[in-house]
C-alpha cells in the first residue's frame, strides 16, 4: 500500500536546540501509531515537525508523495488535523464555536459557514457525545468534556490523518479509554492516527504500532508486543520496567520495579517525617 | 445564546440608538424639546405625524448645522472605537486590550501637538486631524516593527512594544509641551480631552469613509477573528496564516481608531468597555460581537455627550471626561471580577 507519510532521516528542534536526530519511518493508511517515551524524549517535537510547525534542520518529510514544504498552510490543514497538548481559551467560546473552527480550512476567506458545515459539526459532536454541550462555554466544562469537544473539532476537519498530542492526559479512566476507542474506530474506516501517549497499558491494547523514543531517537518501532519489552522499556525510561501478559484479561500489564534502597533514602524520610508523628509515639525507623 | 436572544438584543440596541440620537439632538443650551426633534424627523421624511408640533427656522438651523454633525461624529467615532476595541481584544486574546494599547492614542496626540506647534490647526480644519492620523500610524508601525521577528508577531511582545512606544511618544509630547506657549498648551489640553464640541459636517465627511470602510472590513473578517481568538497554535492547526491576518486586522483597526481619534481627540474607555459589555450580552462570536459593539459604542458615546450637555446649566462637560467618569467604575469592577476567577 502507498505510504501516507514518510520521514527520511529528519533532524529537528527549536531554533538551535536539536531535539530529534535522524528519524526515519513510513506511515501507512489505517495505522494507529502511539509515540511513547519518557518526558522530554521528543514526542511532541516529533509530532509538531511532522505537521510542519517546526523547520527541519536535515532530512525530508513527504505527505502523499509530495514534499511537506510544498503544501500551503491551508492545504496541510485539509490533510492533517492536529490537537495540541493544551488549549488555552481566553473567551467563552462554546463547544459549537470550537468545533466549527475545524471547518475553517474549507472556506474561502469571504465565505461564511453553510448548512453542510453545520451538519458535519453536528455529526462530530454527536459522535463524541457532546451534542448537549453545544452551547456551553468550553471554559465551564470538565477536562473530559473539553477533550471530547476538541476531538469533535479535529474530526470536523475531515482529514485523512489525525495528530493528537496527549489527548488522554489528566482524564478519568473511562474518558481515557474512550478516546483510544474513538481513534481505533476511526482507523478502521481508513483514517490514520498518530498520537503521543503516556498510558502504556492503553497503548498496548489499542495502538496498531508503537514508536519508542529515547532522547530524540526512535529506539523501537513496530507491533506493541515487540516494542513493549522489559529491555526496551527499561532502556527508554531509565528505570526498571516489567511488562507481563495478564492471564485473566489477556492485556499487557506494565509496571515499574522500585530501585533498591542504598540507605540514603531512609535518612531522607527521617528528615521529612521528623519525630512528632505517629500519634505522639516515637516513629520506628528500622 | 440562541437566535431569539440575539434578535432581542439587536432590537434593544436599535431602540436605544434612536432614543439616544433624539436625546442628543434635543440636548444643549438652545431650547429644543425631544418631541420637536421627533416631529422634525417626521416632517423631513414627509410623514403625516406630529404635524401640530412646530419647529422654527432657527431651531432647524441649530439641528442641521450644530447638533446633527455633532451627533453623527459621535455615532461614527463611538462605533469605530468600539468595533476596533473588539477586534484588538480578539486579536490579542486579551479582554483588557484597547485601541490605546498599540500606541494609537499616544501617536495621535504627538501628531496633534506637532500640528499645534506649527500652527496648521488654526489655518485649516483638516490640518490637525491629518497630523494626528500620521502620528498614530507611525506609532503603530513602530510597535509592529519592534514586535515582529522572523515573520512572527508574538502577542505578548506586541503588547509590550505598544507600551514602550506609547511611553516614548508621551515623553516626546511632554518635551514639546515644555517649549510651547501657554495658549498653545491650552489648545493641546482642549484636544487631548476628547470632545464633540464644534464638530461640523466637514468633520463628518473626513471620518465617514475610513471609519465605515474599516468597520465593514472588520465585520467581513469576523470568522477569521474567531479563529485568531482561539490562540495562535489553534489558528495554525486549522491552516490560518496567522501573521498575515494579524497584520491585516491590526492595520484596519489602527486606521479606524486613528480616523476616530483624529476628529475628536482621544476618548478613552469606549474601545475597552463596550466590547466587554457586548461580549457578556451576545457572547464572544465576532459575527454577533462586532455589530453589537458598533451600535453599542455609538449609543454609549452619544449618550455620554448628551449627558455632558445636560448636567450643568449653561456649560458642558467634555465627552472624554464623561466616558472616563462612567467607564472607570465599570473597568474597576471588571478587574475585581477577573481577580475573583483566579
Amino acid at each position: 500500500m502507498e505510504n501516507i507519510l514518510s520521514a527520511r532521516s529528519i533532524t529537528t528542534g527549536y531554533d538551535k536546540n536539536i531535539i530529534i536526530t535522524n528519524a526515519s519511518f513510513d506511515v501507512e493508511p489505517g495505522e494507529f501509531i502511539g509515540i511513547i517515551g519518557k518526558n522530554g524524549a521528543g514526542k511532541s517535537t516529533l509530532l509538531k515537525s511532522l505537521r510542519g510547525f517546526l523547520p527541519l534542520v536535515k532530512g525530508s518529510i513527504t505527505l502523499f508523495g509530495k514534499e511537506l514544504k510544498s503544501y500551503s498552510q491551508r492545504e496541510l490543514a485539509v490533510q492533517i488535523a492536529y490537537l495540541q497538548q493544551q488549549v488555552e481559551m481566553t473567551f467563552d467560546y462554546t463547544a459549537r464555536d470550537m468545533v466549527m473552527a475545524g471547518r475553517y480550512p474549507y472556506k474561502k476567506w469571504w465565505e461564511q459557514s453553510s448548512d453542510s458545515d453545520t451538519d458535519i459539526v453536528d455529526a462530530c459532536m454527536q459522535y463524541t457525545g457532546v451534542m448537549e454541550l453545544a452551547n456551553t462555554p468550553i471554559r465551564a466544562m470538565s477536562g473530559g468534556q473539553r477533550q471530547r469537544v476538541y476531538l469533535a473539532k479535529v474530526l470536523a476537519q475531515q482529514t485523512h490523518v489525525l495528530f493528537l498530542d496527549e489527548p488522554a492526559s489528566g482524564l478519568d479512566l473511562f474518558y481515557q479509554e474512550e478516546i483510544f476507542r474513538f481513534c481505533q474506530e476511526m482507523c478502521k474506516y481508513g483514517k490514520t492516527v498518530i498520537m503521543v501517549v503516556h498510558e502504556l497499558n492503553l497503548a498496548a491494547r489499542y495502538c496498531s504500532r508503537l514508536m519508542l523514543l529515547k532522547e530524540g531517537n526512535i529506539i523501537a518501532d513496530g507491533n506493541p508486543g515487540d516494542v513493549l519489552t522489559d529491555g526496551l522499556l527499561t532502556e527508554a525510561y531509565g528505570v526498571d520496567i516489567r511488562s507481563l501478559i495478564n492471564k485473566e484479561t489477556g492485556h499487557v500489564d506494565i509496571f515499574t520495579v522500585p530501585a533498591p534502597d542504598d540507605g540514603r533514602k531512609k535518612e531522607l524520610i527521617k528528615t521529612i517525617i521528623g519525630d512528632r508523628h505517629n500519634h505522639g509515639k516515637a516513629v520506628a525507623y528500622e | 445564546m440562541n437566535n431569539y436572544h440575539h434578535k432581542l438584543i439587536a432590537v434593544i440596541l436599535f431602540v436605544a440608538l434612536l432614543l439616544v440620537i433624539c436625546t442628543s439632538l434635543s440636548a444643549g443650551q438652545y431650547d429644543l424639546s425631544f418631541m420637536q426633534v421627533v416631529a422634525w424627523f417626521f416632517h423631513k421624511m414627509g410623514l403625516p405625524f406630529l404635524e401640530n408640533i412646530n419647529v422654527t427656522e432657527q431651531q432647524e438651523a441649530v439641528l442641521m448645522f450644530i447638533r446633527s454633525p455633532r451627533t453623527v461624529v459621535g455615532l461614527l467615532v463611538g462605533a469605530g472605537l468600539a468595533a476596533s476595541g473588539a477586534v484588538l481584544q480578539g486579536l490579542f486574546g486579551n479582554p483588557l486590550a484597547d485601541p490605546g494599547i498599540i500606541g494609537v492614542s499616544s501617536g495621535a496626540t504627538f501628531g496633534a501637538v506637532i500640528a499645534i506647534i506649527i500652527g496648521i490647526n488654526s489655518t485649516s480644519l483638516v490640518g490637525l486631524p491629518i497630523s494626528a492620523f500620521i502620528g498614530a500610524v507611525i506609532a503603530v508601525s513602530l510597535t509592529i516593527g519592534l514586535a515582529t521577528r522572523h515573520g512572527r508577531i508574538p502577542v505578548l511582545t506586541l503588547l509590550l512594544a505598544g507600551v514602550v512606544v506609547g511611553m516614548l511618544f508621551s515623553a516626546l509630547t511632554a518635551a514639546m509641551l515644555t517649549i510651547m506657549d501657554d495658549h498653545k498648551v491650552q489648545q493641546y489640553l482642549f484636544w487631548t480631552i476628547g470632545s464633540l464640541d464644534y464638530r461640523r459636517w466637514e468633520h463628518v465627511f473626513m471620518g465617514v469613509v475610513p471609519i465605515s470602510l474599516g468597520i465593514i472590513i472588520m465585520m467581513l473578517m469576523a470568522r477569521h477573528l474567531n479563529i485568531l481568538a482561539l490562540g495562535e497554535a489553534e489558528a495554525k492547526a486549522v491552516g490560518m496564516n496567522v501573521t498575515k491576518f494579524r497584520l491585516i486586522l491590526l492595520a484596519v483597526a489602527t486606521m479606524t481608531t486613528a480616523s476616530s481619534v483624529c476628529i475628536t481627540g482621544s476618548i478613552g474607555f469606549v474601545g475597552l468597555i463596550i466590547p466587554h459589555m457586548m461580549r457578556m450580552l451576545v457572547g464572544p462570536n465576532h459575527r454577533h460581537l462586532l455589530p453589537a459593539s458598533m451600535v453599542g459604542g455609538a449609543v454609549f458615546l452619544v449618550f455620554c455627550d448628551a449627558v455632558g450637555r445636560m448636567l450643568l446649566p449653561n456649560s458642558e462637560i467634555n465627552v472624554g471626561i464623561m466616558t472616563a467618569v462612567l467607564g472607570t467604575p465599570y473597568f474597576l469592577y471588571l478587574l475585581r471580577k477577573n481577580m475573583d476567577i483566579r
